[in-house]
């Protein structure tokens, strides 16, 4: 195999000249976000030997979004009420679509209030998400799956030695994994899934426990009938998982899938990876999960969770449909309807978060504004307006100039094409703006209602004809 | 009846601040007489609003001396009708 710095692999890259542009709009296809293509296979070095991985597959692999918004995502913050918990089911249900691209969400199941939610989001009568549980690795706890009615419950069987011994006082690995595989067996015995999540795995020991334990847990799944066996979550509790190739176990998220998948024998789709985002690699490492045979992408709501929070849900669903290239019965403007609703229930997200935050499409430079002004796929990621219902906008500055003020007057007015207003006419809103700054020393932008009140009185003729009635 | 560089001269005057004196046909709005980004944009709304024309945007503001902006306007006021 030829490595990066091998000599003589100079070569020409002859020169064609070009009077039309080439806008790669096959990639980057403005109705969807850009397309994630390959051009050839992954290759991780697996104790030694060079295996392949074939990302192309993700395309036909049935992948698929679980939420935790109501578990890890509410460990985060102060408790929903039930009527918010319940409005938020219907619009995860809305978003995902009816291929249930959200396959699951998990609830709490342990006070009257818990139970009451799911019972709630249940009679809306969705198919999906599916509502699962979550509770301790505890056997008298099955009792309240049991009461339930769910057929899936979330448990934990934490797997490194920080938790097996430091956290949970057990004597040796023998010890904690025959109280784990108890739970297990209790859960078949109630006729319910259990989903092991593996707490802490990207910084236990593999050989020592890992990969014994799962291979445990499958020789106990292969006893009961397949809608029992055991699924395994994958909790990169402390955000210490790597994405990038040639990393070594027990931080390697290809590693960990492969080990996983292809040596302890758990199916792509009874696998599920959970990230943290304690070095802002939550949402790399979740798509990478997706890439290397792990079917389910763990995630919470603009990825509010414990500490740095989870996997982004939205930025999954971003990625699923760039992977599969379509918008797969997606709904992604329910994503701004998602997002003003958690505003108004005071859930602060920053104004320069993707997809959401008040100016994720928003720019400030004139130079920006100008390039906006002739075509907007210059400075906006895609069709947000079509997408996210959010058409892209200038926030006006004395860096904006004409140009920028030009295009706000326009997006304020909803001009598009031979319509819109050139900057020549917006001269005085423009002087007006200028002068802020220059003449009375200001250092704040401009607020949208300041301008929509300086149109008003600059531009009369234009506010009679397009001000919104 | 003034010139259509007279009036040019006038508006650039009234509009960068200076002493119409001062202006040459050969100057350079940019350049030599120090015309700021939205100071170009009020000149060619001033210049429409004196000859009483409508300018093509990019046009206008490709134009860069005093002289050749009477020249511009001389043509568009003969294309629009406008006498001068």
């Amino acid at each position: 195999m030829t490595s990066a710095n091998s000599a003589g692999r100079r070569k020409d890259h002859p020169f064609t000249d070009a009077t039309e542009p080439n806008l790669l709009d096959d990639v980057f296809d403005y109705n969807l976000p850009p397309k994630i293509r390959f051009d050839g296979p992954l290759v991780e070095y697996i104790d030694g030997q060079p295996v392949q991985f074939d990302p192309r597959q993700v395309k036909s692999r049935d992948i698929f979004i679980t939420d935790t918004t109501f578990r890890d995502g509410q460990q985060a913050r102060p408790p929903y009420s039930i009527e918010q918990m319940v409005h938020l089911y219907d619009l995860l249900a809305k978003l995902g679509g009816p291929r249930g691209v959200i396959r699951q969400t998990e609830f709490f199941l342990y006070t009257k209030n818990d139970r009451e939610t799911l019972d709630r989001c249940r009679a809306l009568g969705h198919p999906f998400p599916e509502c699962t549980g979550w509770i301790r690795a505890d056997k008298g706890d099955f009792r309240l799956v049991r009461e339930a009615g769910l057929k899936e419950t979330g448990l934990l069987t934490s797997s490194s030695d920080y938790h097996i011994f430091n956290k949970l006082k057990f004597k040796s690995h023998r010890q904690c994994m025959d109280a784990y595989c108890e739970v297990v067996a209790a859960a078949f015995e109630a006729n319910v899934r259990p989903r092991c999540h593996l707490e802490d795995v990207t910084r236990a020991d593999w050989n020592g426990f890992v990969l014994p334990f799962v291979d445990r847990l499958m020789r106990m799944s292969e006893q009961v009938p397949p809608e029992l066996s055991v699924k395994v979550r994958i909790c990169d509790t402390m955000g210490f998982g790597l994405h990038f190739p040639g990393t070594e176990l027990p931080r390697s998220v290809p590693k960990i899938i492969y080990k996983l998948n292809q040596e302890c024998g758990v199916p792509s789709e009874r696998l599920e990876w959970h990230g943290h985002n304690d070095f802002h690699r939550v949402h790399a490492n979740g798509t990478t999960a997706w890439l290397y045979g792990c079917d389910a992408l763990n995630a919470t709501l603009f990825g509010f969770g414990e500490r740095t929070g989870n996997p982004p849900l939205e930025g999954a669903i971003i990625d699923y449909i760039s992977l599969k290239e379509d918008l797969c019965g997606i709904r992604t403007e329910v994503i701004t309807e998602i997002a003003d609703y958690m505003r108004s229930i005071h859930l602060p997200i920053p104004d320069n978060y993707p997809l959401v935050g008040r100016h994720f499409n928003t720019t400030r430079a004139g130079i920006h504004a100008g390039g906006l002004r002739q075509d907007e796929r210059i400075y906006n990621i895609f069709d947000t307006t079509l997408l996210l219902n959010r058409p892209p906008r200038v926030n006006l500055t004395d860096k904006s100039g004409a140009d920028g003020v030009a295009h706000w007057i326009n997006e304020f007015f909803g001009l598009k094409g031979d319509e819109r207003i050139n900057k020549i006419k917006c001269h005085k809103v423009a002087r007006w703006v200028m002068d802020q700054y220059e003449v009375h020393g200001r250092e704040t932008s401009i607020s949208d209602e300041e301008l929509e009140a300086k149109v008003r009185e600059l531009m009369p003729e234009y506010w009679e004809k397009y001000a919104p009635r | 009846m003034s010139s259509v560089l007279e009036r040019v001269i006038r508006v650039t005057a009234s509009v960068l601040r200076l002493d119409p004196g001062d202006i040459k046909p050969e100057q350079r709005f940019a350049v030599d007489l120090g015309a700021e980004s939205v100071q170009s944009i009020e000149l060619v709304a001033m210049f429409e609003e004196e000859f009483g024309i409508e300018m093509d945007e990019d046009e206008a503001l490709a134009v860069e001396s005093v002289g050749a902006a009477a020249e511009y306007i001389t043509k568009v006021c003969q294309t629009q009708g406008v006498h001068v």
